[in-house]
């Protein structure tokens, strides 16, 4: 194996391992000892991954505490190693993480809440379009209407929960002031993050919208998609809620096939 | 490719940069301050588009942009990371920087990224291994890239030559230009315990195409009798040190006037304080060139 193969694996493991000494890394002394050196990358590394995580999910962070939230993150860590050299991308499995984080387990709604705070971090950085055009949509012959495909736009994220997200989000914000206490009872969210410009949307759907717009997200077709909003919601209006979402660019392309 | 044969983006000009970061992104669009140039870091604009995009296309509308990666990880022995590359390539396409710079350090082993800037020892068998990687990626992108010193906190006992040599070498054999970083010079200098001047004066000034100021901490140990002491840390979060200033004034005597930036990126200042420290830069490379006619 090259030698500095083998240099690099050995950092790494002193990197992961608080109690590795590193001196199979053969570093000069020259006044402390190599542990000692390395204990300041192993800090740097450990603190700038907490805090890349901390930047990503500040709610998750309120929720549980900052003592709390670094602990979390060093369990991360450990299950999620970095795969990539963008650091932007470090946080993306953390709602999975925390479902079988036994230390949460109280706090049910925790991974959903990092959804959501993943689901914005997507939408940020996500592609910029243009919105469809009303009259293209109107050019297209009504017997094909049911058969149209939609798609959905790239900086939009749909989003299901047991738990009241929103409100969950909204009392956690550093600048709210009132009441924090959250009823859990108050509902399920069904949720739209959606970027519009610079700025980032969450807007609660009702049952049928959001099966309509997960629906057609997938590729279904307006009618596969429209009746199993309608049966989830009988009163669905299906040309109300396809403006609206064509008018505020949720949806900003449609094809034939 | 030779890399002189590699067209150049929008050139950066020998005055004074700052760092450009997110929290002043509209501060200076709204003021248009008188800065020679622009630097941001690559991976975060690795995103799509967004608020990123929209805000970096405008400065650069105004200003000469330079990006400088930190996550290329090029003295790994893991296989160049291509996904990364391209996603450089296409902001090199799409925003035309003037100079594009990485680091002489790896970050990941067998796929697992650390994400920091760590040594790499100096030996013969490191220098080949670098100086095929940069060689390669200067032909992927059809650009010259910089690669910049670091500061370090550990030193390898199988290194085999000091690290202006390591640098200067890499330089040569690949046809990268330098990216001189005073202030790390200063704090590997101060460290290991080497001489920061004698460092620089071995460097040819025509290898290097850009000069990085920044602020470092000092961490103190206190220890059970060997090795109480200090070391410094390069946070990028304070102003640049007096004495790095000295190191910095002489630097551009010996190698003359190159692009220098200011770089702060933790416990970032209001946009004055950087634009004052990148004044105090630009008034030392004009001495110089008054020194020079």
């Amino acid at each position: 194996m090259s030698s500095l193969r083998n240099l690099q694996e050995r950092f790494a493991v002193a990197m992961l391992d608080p109690q590795s000494a590193g001196s199979e890394l053969n570093i000069r002394a020259n006044g402390w000892d190599g542990g000692r050196r390395l204990g300041i990358y192993r800090n740097h590394i450990v603190n700038s991954f907490t805090e890349a995580l901390r930047a990503c999910y500040p709610v998750v962070d309120r929720l549980v505490g900052g003592g709390f939230f670094n602990h979390t993150a060093r369990a991360y860590l450990r299950a999620y190693p970095s795969r990539s050299g963008d650091l932007r991308e470090y946080g993306s499995a953390f709602a999975q993480f925390l479902e079988g984080f036994a230390p949460a387990k109280a706090l049910a709604y925790l991974p959903d809440v990092a959804r959501l705070e993943w689901a914005r971090q997507l939408v940020y950085h996500a592609s910029d379009t243009k919105p469809l055009e009303l009259s293209a949509l109107a050019a297209i012959a009504p017997e094909h209407h049911a058969q149209l495909r939609f798609m959905l736009n790239p900086a939009a994220q749909l989003l299901a929960s047991p738990y009241p997200l929103l409100k969950i989000w909204e009392v956690n914000q550093a600048d709210f002031r009132g009441d924090q206490a959250v009823d859990l009872g108050i509902g399920r969210a069904r949720l739209l993050i959606i970027r519009r410009g610079l700025a980032i949307e969450m807007q609660a759907l009702g049952s049928g919208e959001y099966v309509l717009l997960n629906k057609l997200a997938e590729g279904k077709t307006l009618a596969a998609a429209y009746k199993q909003a309608a049966d989830l919601e009988p009163e669905f209006d299906l040309a109300e809620a396809l403006k609206r979402h064509v008018l505020r660019q949720s949806l900003i392309g449609f094809y034939l096939r | 490719m030779k890399a002189s044969a590699y067209s150049n983006g929008n050139p950066i000009p020998a005055r004074a940069g700052i760092g450009l970061r997110y929290p002043h992104y509209e501060a200076v669009l709204e003021r248009l301050p008188e800065i020679g140039w622009f630097e941001v870091h690559s991976e975060n604009y690795f995103g799509a588009g967004g608020p990123p995009h929209h805000y970096l296309e405008q400065v650069r509308n105004r200003y000469p942009l330079s990006l400088h990666g930190v996550g290329l990880s090029l003295g790994s022995m893991d296989g160049i990371n291509i996904r990364h590359l391209e996603q450089l390539k296409r902001l090199i396409v799409r925003f035309d920087p003037g100079l594009i710079s990485e680091h002489l350090c790896w970050s990941s082993v067998g796929g697992r990224y650390l994400n920091d800037l760590l040594p790499l020892p100096y030996t013969e068998e490191a220098l080949a291994h670098l100086v095929g990687r940069i060689a390669w990626v200067q032909d992927y992108l059809g650009r010259q890239i910089l690669i910049e010193n670091l500061s370090s906190y550990l030193e390898y006992a199988q290194s085999t030559m000091p690290e202006w040599e390591f640098l200067v070498e890499v330089s040569r054999r690949s046809g990268c230009g330098i990216l001189l970083d005073v202030n790390n010079i200063y704090v590997s200098a101060k460290n290991h315990g080497f001489d920061a001047y004698a460092y620089i004066a071995r460097v040819p000034g025509e290898l290097v195409h850009e000069i990085h100021l920044a602020g470092y901490s000092v961490n103190r140990f206190l220890s059970h009798g060997n090795g109480s002491g200090e070391i410094l840390i390069d946070t990028h979060s304070a102003p640049v040190a007096e004495e790095v200033w000295r190191l910095y004034r002489w630097t551009v005597d010996c190698i003359g006037r190159k692009p220098t930036l200011i770089e702060w990126d933790s416990e970032l200042p209001p946009l004055d304080v950087l634009l004052n420290e990148a004044y105090r830069a630009e008034r030392m490379l004009e001495a110089d060139h008054v020194l020079a006619a």
